[in-house]
């Protein structure tokens, strides 16, 4: 058997504020191809690691390592154009534009024009999402605006994708197309969620990773986190196990 | 809610990213066609009222475009109109030429753009203050050259003339024959403004065009995309100071002269009216609305109401009120709210 592939690591990685360690060295391995979920607590550090895995926050010590190089401390564009794509939980989309426009002026950077004319249309397709695809973004509903914004990061063609509580504030029949536009954009690229939502988390299915305290309290598949009783203590709480 | 969705809507009907339609073109075509045989059906004082518009409506476009598509209000396209028009007087009146005094018309207010423009978008002002510093050179243009009346205030040997002006600035060499200087005039304004109008509409279909409303819709999401805002925004002031300055030396041929008030206050308001009263999401809302607002300050003129700057306020007020996206963009929503409620309804 072949040595994993790893694209992403991170070797004893923290992140101090104050007397507080937010993240407390923290190792973490992610094969190519995965579909990470990361769980916790609020202040569990989840939310910091993610900052710190997009650019948007420098690590206090410890190193991030994408395909192997030193990517901590970067900016957020250069992060961007390395193929990492990144969606926080807000949707940050072009409102007054349709979203075609949003996607191709996504897509356009990096590709010349009919190359993103060719990706902006394979995408909305494949994500099911042409049959909005002229309507004006500022129109649409909050779970499709975010779906948008999806789309927005898949036209890039990056190599992994970062997702900050894709769920937050959807309806439930939003959160399963949500978890189906997912799983199908994990066919052709590596994904991590931080997520809150547990009937989410059943639903795209696969390793998850909690966090509890800064550090890595249990790293198995979803199942197995499900029956653990100490994550269920300190996390879950009742109405998970019910 | 109810406006938003009104926008919305004369936005559908825009479709500013992709190339336009025949019906486009044809427009074109046939306005094109209406304004060359005009004259002929024109008197001559009518001839040259109309040409007295089209540089303005050229200065209205200039400002709307760099406001409604890339989200920049300039409050001073009247430096650049101003620049242009003295530049073309002194360099004509030095060499007895005309052809190269109307490039470096165009290029040297383009350079001070270049400049002016560096230091407030590559210095990060805030969009207030883009409008406060623009409107503030323009008056501080309007002030020096109000300041040269002596016989020592002299470029290349040509006076200044301060508050007077320059008069007889040279008419363009044009390589073709006209009827009269008029004539002349009304065909090449209304040329340039048409050509302007169908290079910035196709502009706007390029990466360069859609990333600008990608700008003006949300800066910081482009700058996260990869894309270098200010390198965008300052191609676009340097470009619509170019488009103001040509403006400038059109304004200057049409009278035969160049006067500060091309710079003042009054001038510099005038064209933000314009094109708030035109409608600034469209192309042709800021000549519509140059058009529009001259004529009736003209036309208030002959009726002998007195308070002109008065009623042109008033229509101001209500075109804000009532149209609150300007008159096109206004009657671009009655005329889809028409298609949808009433055509399309008896179809079905």
């Amino acid at each position: 058997m072949s040595a994993p592939d790893f694209i992403l690591e991170t070797r004893g990685l923290e992140r101090r504020f104050g007397g507080v360690r937010a993240v407390a060295g923290v190792d973490f391995k992610l094969e190519r191809g995965e579909l990470r979920c990361l769980i916790g607590p609020n202040g569990a550090g989840k939310s910091t690691f993610f900052k710190m895995l997009t650019g948007q926050m420098r690590p206090t010590s410890g190193q991030i390592l994408f395909e192997g190089r030193e990517i901590g401390g970067a900016q957020a564009h250069e992060i961007g154009r390395l193929g990492i794509g990144i969606k926080n939980q807000v949707p940050d989309v072009f409102d007054g534009l349709r979203v075609r426009e949003n996607l191709w002026l996504a897509a356009r950077f990096g590709h010349p024009a009919p190359r993103a004319d060719v990706v902006v249309t394979a995408v909305l397709e494949r994500l099911k999402l042409t049959s909005i695809s002229d309507r004006i973004v500022a129109e649409l509903a909050h779970g499709q605006r975010q779906w948008v914004e999806i789309a927005m990061v898949v036209v890039r063609e990056p190599k992994i994708i970062l997702l900050d509580e894709p769920s937050a504030g959807m309806s439930a029949e939003e959160t399963s197309r949500t978890a189906e536009l997912i799983r199908e954009v994990n066919r052709t690229a590596t994904i991590v969620v931080v997520e809150h939502d547990m009937v989410f988390i059943r639903q795209i299915a696969k390793k998850v990773t909690v966090f509890h305290q800064g550090r890595i309290l249990r790293e198995a598949e979803v199942e197995q986190i499900m029956r653990d009783p100490v994550v269920r203590d300190i996390y879950l709480g009742k109405q998970a196990a019910a | 809610m109810g406006f938003r969705s009104m926008t919305v809507r004369i936005d559908e009907m825009t479709r500013t990213a992709e190339p336009p339609r025949w019906w486009w073109w044809a427009a074109i075509i046939a306005v094109t066609i209406m304004l060359m045989l005009l004259p002929s059906y024109l008197k001559i004082s009518q001839i040259n009222g109309i040409s007295k518009l089209f540089p303005l409506g050229l200065l209205a476009v200039s400002m709307g475009f760099m406001w409604g598509f890339a989200g920049m209000l300039s409050f001073g396209q009247t430096s650049f109109f101003g620049l242009g028009g003295y530049i073309y007087a002194v360099l004509s009146l030095y060499s007895g030429e005309t052809s190269w005094p109307l490039i470096a018309a165009i290029l040297l207010p383009m350079l001070f753009a270049l400049l002016l423009g560096y230091f407030m978008i590559y210095g990060r002002i805030s969009d207030i203050y883009f409008s406060v510093v623009t409107l503030v050179v323009t008056l501080i243009l309007e002030k020096a050259i109000r300041s040269t009346s002596g016989d020592q205030y002299t470029v290349l040997g040509v006076r200044l003339n301060g508050q007077n002006g320059i008069p007889t600035v040279p008419s363009l060499q044009l390589p073709v024959e006209f009827k009269t200087e008029l004539h002349a005039i009304f065909y090449l304004a209304a040329g340039v403004l048409v050509l302007v109008y169908v290079g910035l509409r196709l502009l706007l279909t390029t990466k360069f065009g859609r990333a600008l409303a990608g700008i003006r819709e949300n800066p910081r999401r482009m700058e996260l995309l990869g894309y270098d805002v200010r390198r965008y925004r300052l191609g676009v002031f340097v470009l619509c100071s170019g488009i103001a300055a040509l403006a400038g030396v059109l304004r200057a041929v049409w009278g035969n002269y160049v006067g500060p008030q091309m710079f003042d206050l009054n001038q510099a308001g005038q064209v933000v009216i314009w094109v708030i009263v035109g409608g600034r999401t469209t192309l042709l809302g800021p000549i519509v609305g140059a058009g529009g607002v001259q004529y009736l300050a003209a036309w208030l003129g002959t009726q002998a109401v007195g308070q002109i700057s008065l009623i042109l306020g008033l229509v101001l007020m209500l075109v804000v009120l009532v149209f609150s996206q300007g008159l096109l963009p206004s009657l671009g929503i009655a005329f889809a709210y028409a298609r949808d409620h009433l055509i399309l309804r008896r179809k079905i």
